[in-house]
């Protein structure tokens, strides 16, 4: 028959036998360089100590350093040497940096685990080699991990023509059939990648497994009492954990913090969605979203550094260094970016005819933009409010810096005063953690903490899904 | 005969100049953008004011000495080890994050498990930050302690790779969905098989759209600072010559850890530090943007786009 079907492209593999002579070799180099540091160590007063894991160390980066060199002619030569060359897959000969990507990545798995192995004592990385190694012997004489890593295959006969593609009759439905190397490969990638979002599955469930139980442990305490719930204020130290102080500091907050971001939040949005022209809002946007951006640390230092002295004491001078008030301001810039962008995008999926029709029927701008465009948008704008005050809520360094109460806090209404809230409780607790750990369960608290901070930010996310995909189905 | 109102052009002009409402709410829009640039001139210009003494009189050795409890001699040199180090590690586990944005993209149908792996991203998005310190505390500082030796720079990588994680997985997923279809359709009807498909077509198609998420992913890990202090980063610590294992799994530091220490002193003089740090780590960030911005630039072109 005259009909060929193309097969594996690239042949000539060479040998497992003729790779163990190989990489005994290089096993034997390896071993002479550290011999060599170790030994010129020892003559230099042995600074890192004569021959110890540290000159193998030092041969290892020289080995990883050397085999991963870019230069191409560099590379030539090594592979003239061994007598072999690395392609990619469909026979093309591998570029300079996938060369070096590989050759790195070997020289890790081959060398630097191990010598991880050996400084650190640990059976993990133990365990981890071996599963290296079952898989090796799962792909022996093709492929090596670092070869699938780097998408090469090892080819023999450097010079030859890199890819020969064969033909071959077809005279069965089996030559017909897709190569097994490339059909094992695209399942191979499906668990992988299935695996891969399985991650997050996993995280989850560790998270909710690990605090839920900690905190059940800190509720069946034998020195917890409900009546410690209760008390002057929070103070896990001299165990008295009242909630109360943290949730009148958290709504505090979170209702400074929408209180500014709100409006500026929305009045962004409205200008950016209705009345900015295509190149002001190229303009305007990118600055907006450098507020995002922004750490909190630093919007924390900001608080204390000048909102602090330079917006609040001049307006009430028995503001201190400290204050609720200036800690809400700070979350509440971080708030800003959040609000503007959801609300933003709510007002810009309004379909245009709703607009047009207002304008049709006479309706000003400011008409269109507060009577059609509000309304419209408006669940899409509340899930940008929600997702705003659960970012309140969660947000930590702001609060840790700027609202002072480092060692607990007094119940306290007054928004002028120092004050924590749960987030800032949590860090307090846990940048404290080794004084506190023998301390009763007041370390077991933080997790408590965290157990309802959990509880509480995931009904708001929740919610605000529920709005945002009702809201889809509008449109 | 009915009556007929008459609306002549001058009649019009004069209610669009009485327009009070239009340019009050203007007015107040107007206020709210110009109110969000004052706040980022503000942080900007505050941060540089403040440590500008310290930055014109010791800039070197800001960036080069340990911390010490005098001020006049401590730096941030183990704040930004650190904060590379996490950086680092995060970059490590970003495959893990593309790889299962490809998964809900490419190969998801509608079952319980694509819709699993879904609510789970979303969720885990939106939980705070300090949370993933307490996960990092229970699993890598103390469960893994084998391997992160404890109280660890790898431990506090780890988590805050954990918390970058759905950053990555919802903007590559976007990228990914962004991809037009008959590039897909071309491949497949060459004979590719969907993993070549996705290898070939859709990865380098999206990613310049991954690049801006991981770079996003980057940025917020260089800039978390709750998850470390529960997992039990150090602001002030002393050391000798630490090796490079050592310095894996000892004591450590980051410069997120550094600003919040030096905030929180009541003497005004470490204000001074803590900006200082701020700049550094906002130059950092920068930095890494601007490196994303060259590297997208060269794919776009690659790509020929």
């Amino acid at each position: 028959m005259g009909v060929t079907a193309p097969t594996a492209g690239v042949v000539s593999v060479p040998s497992l036998a003729s790779r163990a002579v190989g990489a005994t070799l290089e096993l034997v180099v390896f071993i002479v360089i550290a011999a060599a540091f170790g030994v010129i160590d020892y003559y230099l007063d042995a600074v890192t100590g004569g021959l110890g894991v540290s000159a193998f160390w030092i041969s290892f980066w020289a080995m990883a350093i050397w085999s991963a060199w870019c230069w191409p002619a560099a590379q030539r030569f090594a592979s003239s040497f061994s007598g072999n060359h690395i392609a990619m897959l469909d026979g093309r000969p591998a570029s300079t940096v996938t060369i070096a990507a590989r050759e790195f990545t070997r020289a890790g798995l081959l060398y630097g685990l191990p010598l991880l192995a050996i400084e650190t004592n640990v059976v993990p990385v133990l365990v981890l080699m071996a599963l290296a190694g079952v898989f090796i012997s799962r792909t022996a004489g093709r492929r090596a991990p670092w070869d699938l890593l780097a998408g090469t295959i090892v080819v023999e006969d450097f010079g030859g023509p890199a890819t020969m593609i064969e033909r071959s009759e077809v005279s069965s439905v089996a030559d017909l059939q897709l190569d097994e190397l490339r059909n094992r490969r695209n399942a191979v990638a499906r668990r992988v990648v299935l695996s891969l979002g399985f991650t997050s599955v996993v995280v989850s469930v560790l998270i909710v497994w690990n605090i839920f139980s900690e905190a059940a442990e800190f509720f069946s305490a034998e020195d917890f009492s409900w009546s410690s719930l209760q008390g002057i204020g929070w103070f896990p130290r001299r165990g008295i954990f009242d909630v109360w102080t943290l949730f009148i500091g958290t709504l505090w907050i979170t209702g400074i913090a929408i209180a500014l971001a709100g409006p500026v939040g929305l009045g962004v949005a409205f200008y950016l969605s209705e009345y900015a022209s295509p190149r002001v809002r190229q303009i305007i946007k990118p600055i907006i979203e450098t507020l995002a951006s922004i750490p909190s640390v630093v919007l924390g230092l900001f608080a204390l550094s000048f909102i602090t002295p330079q917006v609040l004491q001049p307006l009430d001078d028995s503001i201190g260094f400290a204050s609720l008030l200036a800690a809400g301001l700070g979350v509440g810039i971080l708030t800003v970016p959040i609000i503007a962008s959801i609300s933003e995008d709510a007002m810009r999926a309004v379909p245009t005819e709703l607009r047009e029709a207002s304008y049709g029927l006479g309706g000003r701008r400011v008409t269109t933009s507060l009577r059609v465009v509000f309304p419209a948008a408006l669940s899409g704008i509340s899930a940008a409010f929600i997702v705003g005050i659960s970012r309140a809520i969660g947000e930590t360094m702001v609060v840790f810096i700027a609202a002072g109460g480092s060692g607990g806090a007094v119940l306290e209404y007054d928004v002028r005063q120092e004050g924590q809230t749960f987030t800032a409780a949590m860090a307090s607790l846990g940048a404290g953690t080794d004084s506190v750990a023998g301390v009763g369960i007041a370390f077991q608290s933080l997790y408590a903490l965290g157990a309802l901070l959990f509880v509480i930010t995931l009904m708001l996310n929740v919610l605000s899904d529920t709005i945002v995909r009702r809201f889809r189905q509008v449109y | 005969m009915h009556d007929r109102q008459t609306i002549s052009l001058d009649s019009l002009r004069a209610r669009r100049g009485d327009d009070a409402a239009g340019r009050l709410f203007l007015a107040l829009i107007t206020g709210a953008v110009l109110l969000a640039f004052l706040m980022v001139g503000a942080v900007g210009v505050d941060v540089v004011a403040e440590s500008w003494d310290l930055l014109s009189n010791r800039l070197w050795g800001f960036l080069t000495s340990p911390s010490s409890a005098d001020a006049g001699r401590a730096g941030v040199s183990q704040g930004i080890r650190g904060s590379i180090l996490i950086a680092g590690i995060v970059i490590l586990t970003f495959p893990i994050g593309i790889g299962a944005a490809i998964y809900l993209e490419e190969y998801a149908n509608d079952t319980w498990v694509a819709r699993l792996i879904q609510v789970t991203v979303r969720n885990l998005a939106g939980v705070p930050s300090i949370v993933y310190g307490l996960l990092g505390l229970a699993v890598f500082v103390n469960g893994l302690q084998g391997i992160t030796g404890g109280r660890s720079v790898i431990a506090a990588g780890l988590a805050i790779a954990v918390l970058v994680l759905p950053i990555v997985i919802i903007t590559s997923a976007e990228a990914i969905r962004a991809v037009p279809a008959p590039l897909r359709e071309g491949a497949y009807g060459l004979g590719a098989t969907q993993w070549e498909v996705i290898q070939s077509q859709v990865l380098p198609a999206a990613m310049p759209g991954i690049l801006t998420g991981t770079v996003l992913g980057i940025a917020r890990a260089l800039g978390e600072a709750a998850p470390l202090l529960v997992i039990g980063a150090v602001g002030f610590y002393t050391t000798g010559n630490q090796d490079f294992v050592e310095q894996l799994r000892g004591a450590f530091s980051a410069l997120p850890m550094n600003i919040a220490t030096f905030a929180r002193e009541p003497a005004e003089t470490w204000r001074g530090h803590a900006a200082a740090a701020s700049v550094v780590l906002l130059v950092l960030v920068f930095l890494i943007n601007l490196v994303a911005i060259v590297v997208r630039a060269r794919i776009s072109k690659r790509l020929g786009r």
